[in-house]
């Protein structure tokens, strides 16, 4: 079993190699068309791959070399990152299939074919990585070949700002993630994981919490975590397509991987403030990510937004789980980290999904501006239906997916009571409590997505003229088909994620979590129950009924269909619609303190709006972080530089001096 | 703040309109009604000339008096001394538009 | 009596039978004064409670019953006069209200109709410059066949009194 895995998992990381290789000769259409079949065959075997580790729920360890500089290279297949191998190997197995018609032929994408392909090579390896040194070189070479990905249109205005800032924040949680690793590795005096999860005890309490913190931080900034997660809402409109879903169906998760590692394998059964912490900082983002998605006009940025959110969702779920188990409340511990790893695997099937589809929007259409989009549905029929199925997911309606693992992490994080400690069975709650105000703003937030480009009367001659034919499908259809599955067949995938936790936390609660009647349990008993896949049943015969009143009651007779009622208006226009704006308008009332936006209205002169001819509004949400946070902290950097740079002179007898100050300083100190 | 005692010692202040109705409904500006012994052709075309919205017309030997198009403004009952009155007639809802005209005989004849 | 007049009279019998007890009424403004409207409005008062009778206005057509016109049928409202119309569903009656409504202010001309009934068929007539609000009771008790049509019974001639 395990061997075939491994097999499976090898030939994925083989044919990506090939695709890689292959991707050099995208310049002629054969070229694009075979490294995408590449990619799409390495992803399937990722996919099965990740997924039959995952079913056993055991992993296997191979050490290749010894005793040579790096120590040796170890690689393993582990169930914990077996769920991440498999959402990785979906994730481009969807790429695959929709990156011939979605890129054209030509050098670019000989470029960028490769880079993808590396990057998704690199984010397996930091998956299959059994010793520290491997896993930070999969790391970096990840961060990379991501970043080569975003600057795929390097010559537009913006991308090399956002590739860079992507790759400046990258690096600066790199250096955090080196550092929590070489803490370990000196107090355990082993670069192995297995061999630092097993000797963690021995790492003095401080340098572990420092460690721990350390990791946070830094996988924080890849997983988006706020306040690190100012290159998301750049990056992401900048990559095409399939890049960006990359970033967030998959980078994003390598992220919250990181975290996992540090929190439930190297540094097991840390105190409850770790768990506490990555809780506040994950409702934190969670809230922060979908007011500001609530904002963003451009459905890209939206998205990257709703990724933050949805990384605050699964951190605050792997907060929760840390801090029951540091309570001794393992068994709900154990289900917390279940229900993480399903919305990681969720998010990252309908997130891929919806990335992909804002492509297809922007190849048909020319724009990614919602108040430019509209009546999309007519136009991009199967897309929309498409779109549907995944905003549905990600708004987290019954039965799609998003609702069971939302739902799991809510019955989770509400059964803070059972903590002896009150005040931190309030702050549980809390973080329920967060989730629950994102959930409810989720979903107006995705009503907004969905319905102004797909829905209404095209609001731009772009829009008017998007046409299916040419347009990838494929990929994002099969997408939607696991959106579908993961929902209704929860208790399915429940049941191979049981023997994922059972491998990382050793508890049973699989005779706790399932009753053979499909319904969920969520540990125990006495709390709640439900049953995705009888609901999935239950709302088709509830869909059915209306069907039925209005089989039976139709009017035989002859109807009278008239145009649906305007107001009793001459002509009823596209400007007249609700735009993106003004949907979002309330929140942004509601939520003034926090957006502080600022408002630029030009008009060409001071008559009453109607006669002053065209108007233009602009309007912009403060952005805090920015301001406030990174902008002193880049006038340190640059305050810094000033003050340091005279010794910079240019002067080569001035340089002669600082080789004659080093040498003869190398060469005191190694006298004494 | 003590507004509903305010309403419990006012009463029932709702017209019992269509059971009984009220007396200054009667009052209200209304149609004219005419007593037409009383008309003479001169008053007749004197009145018709008043009308200001046009509701009142000569035809023959008949006063034509559109309900319809009647303001109830009283130029006719200034106008026609005593042969003139307000009729304090407000039901006159009709389904026929045609129900509204009103032909008014002028002189004794009859 | 013809047959088509026989098959619109029982279309209405059947209509006012639907509508006896309850009934929505969607207000329209072809271009009045404004004065009708405030009576209109008086309906809701305390005094006249509109709502006792089983009438309720409601400003979607799609939930209305009865249309109630004011105005002279000015030309630029003919559009949105038929789109209400069009909007709302059968059987449905249709009043027009007021002086300007009937055609008695307002005589025809490239800016006006002058008569609500030269662009929608009108049910039923209320006459009155405005009418008070008990007339627009009348009228709407008229239009459901609650109370019977008094003014074909009038004559307006004062006859009897010289007789006295």
């Amino acid at each position: 079993m395990i061997h075939a895995a491994a097999l499976c998992v090898l030939a994925g990381a083989g044919l990506w190699l090939v695709a890689a290789a292959l991707g050099t000769t995208a310049a002629r259409v054969s070229g694009l068309v075979a490294a995408s079949a590449g990619t799409a065959l390495g992803g399937a075997g990722a996919a099965t791959g990740g997924g039959l580790i995952a079913a056993h729920g055991s992993g296997a360890v191979r050490t290749i070399g010894a005793g040579n500089l790096v120590g040796s290279v170890t690689l393993r297949l582990d169930p914990l990152a077996a769920v991440f191998i498999c959402l990785l190997g979906i994730v481009a197995l969807a790429i695959g299939l929709y990156m011939p018609r979605y890129h054209g032929a030509g050098r670019g994408t000989a470029w960028y074919l490769p880079a993808l392909n590396l990057a998704l090579l690199a984010s397996l390896g930091v998956l299959v990585a059994g010793n520290a040194v491997v896993f930070l070189v999969a790391w970096e070479s990840m961060t990379l070949f991501s970043y080569l990905v975003i600057l795929r249109h390097h010559r537009r205005a913006g991308v090399a700002r956002a590739a860079f800032l992507f790759l400046a924040l990258g690096e600066a949680g790199f250096a955090l993630i080196v550092a929590a690793f070489a803490i370990l590795a000196t107090h355990t005096g082993t670069l192995d994981l297995a061999g630092i999860a097993a000797r963690a005890d021995a790492v003095p309490a401080a340098w572990r919490d420092t460690a721990f913190v350390l990791a946070l931080l830094g996988f924080g900034f890849k997983a988006g975590l706020v306040p690190l997660h100012i290159w998301l809402p750049e990056a992401h409109p900048a990559a095409p397509a399939d890049g960006s879903a990359f970033l967030s169906g998959l980078v994003l998760k390598l992220g919250v991987f990181g975290i996992a590692l540090f929190g439930f394998e190297l540094e097991r059964g840390g105190p409850a403030w770790w768990g506490l912490l990555t809780m506040g900082l994950g409702a934190l983002s969670a809230v922060l990510g979908i007011l500001y998605a609530l904002m963003e006009r451009d459905l890209k940025r939206f998205l990257a937004y709703s990724s933050i959110e949805n990384i605050g969702v699964i951190l605050t779920a792997l907060g929760g789980a840390m801090v029951f188990s540091a309570y001794g409340q393992r068994a709900i511990g154990t289900f917390l980290l279940l229900a993480g790893l399903y919305h990681v695997f969720n998010h990252g099937v309908y997130k891929t999904l919806l990335f992909l589809e804002a492509g297809v929007v922007e190849h048909a259409t020319g724009t990614r501006d919602m108040d430019l989009l509209g009546g999309l549905i007519h136009r991009l029929r199967a897309s929309a239906v498409v779109s549907l199925v995944g905003t549905l997911g990600i708004a987290a309606l019954p039965p799609l997916n998003g609702f069971v693992s939302e739902w799991l992490i809510f019955q989770g994080l509400f059964q803070g009571f059972r903590i002896g400690n009150n005040l931190v069975g309030i702050l549980i709650v809390v973080a329920g409590a967060s989730l629950a105000l994102t959930g409810g703003l989720a979903i107006m937030g995705f009503a907004r997505g969905f319905g102004i480009p797909f829905l209404g009367m095209p609001r731009s001659r772009g829009a008017a003229g998007a046409s299916e034919p040419g347009q990838p499908l494929v990929g994002p259809a099969l997408l939607a088909a696991a959106c579908v599955a993961l929902g209704v067949g929860a208790p399915l995938a429940l049941t191979v994620l049981d023997r994922v936790v059972r491998a990382t936390s050793g508890i049973e609660i699989h005779a706790r979590l399932l009753v053979p009647q499909l319904t969920v349990i969520p540990a125990h008993t006495d709390f709640a129950a439900f049953s995705p896949t009888y609901l999935a049943v239950f709302l088709v015969c509830v869909a059915a009924v209306p069907l039925l009143i209005y089989l039976a009651g139709r009017p035989r007779g002859e109807s009278r269909i008239v145009p649906v009622w305007d107001g009793g208006i001459l002509a009823f226009r596209e400007a007249m619609q609700y735009t993106a704006t003004t949907y979002a308008n309330p929140t942004r009332v509601t939520f003034d303190e926090l957006y502080r936006p600022e408002f630029h209205v030009e008009r060409a002169s001071d008559d009453p709006a109607g006669r002053s001819g065209p108007v233009h509004y602009h309007f912009r949400v403060m952005p805090i972080f920015e301001r406030f946070l990174y902008a002193p902290l880049v006038r340190g950097v640059e305050r810094l530089a000033d003050f340091i740079r005279p010794i910079q002179s240019g002067d080569v007898n001035l340089y002669l001096l600082y080789v004659l100050v080093v040498v003869l300083l190398a060469y005191l100190i190694y006298t004494y | 703040m003590l507004w509903f005692l305010r309403g419990i010692r006012r009463g029932v202040v709702t017209t019992r309109y269509p059971r009984a109705t009220d007396a200054w409904a009667r009052q209200l500006p209304s149609p004219p009604a005419f007593r037409s012994r009383r008309l003479t052709p001169e008053l007749a075309a004197r009145l018709a000339e008043s009308c200001t919205p046009g509701a009142l017309r000569l035809e023959g030997s008949e006063l034509v008096l559109d309900l319809g198009a009647c303001t109830g403004c009283g130029d006719c009952l200034t106008a026609g001394d005593d042969a003139v009155v307000p009729s304090g007639e407000f039901e006159l809802a009709t389904s026929a538009r045609d129900a509204l005209i009103k032909r008014i005989p002028i002189g004794a004849e009859g | 009596m013809t047959e088509e007049q026989r098959l619109s009279d029982e279309l209405r019998e059947r209509a006012v039978a639907l509508f006896a007890r309850s009934l929505h009424i969607r207000t329209f403004d072809s271009g009045s004064c404004a004065v009708c409207e405030s009576e209109i409005r008086l309906l809701s008062a305390p005094h006249y409670d509109l709502h006792r009778l089983g009438f309720f206005f409601t400003p979607a057509p799609r939930h209305a019953d009865l249309l109630l016109v004011s105005g002279a049928a000015v030309r630029a409202a003919d559009t949105a006069l038929r789109k209400t119309l069009a909007a709302i569903p059968e059987p449905r009656i249709v009043v027009a209200v007021g002086a300007c409504a009937l055609g008695g202010v307002f005589a025809p001309d490239e800016l006006v109709h002058g008569r609500v009934d030269a662009v929608v068929p009108v049910d039923v007539y209320v006459p009155g410059c405005p009418p008070s609000p008990l007339a627009l009771l009348h009228g709407l008790l008229v239009a459901v066949g609650r109370l019977e049509e008094k003014v074909r019974t009038l004559d307006f001639d004062l006859r009897e009194e010289l007789v006295g």
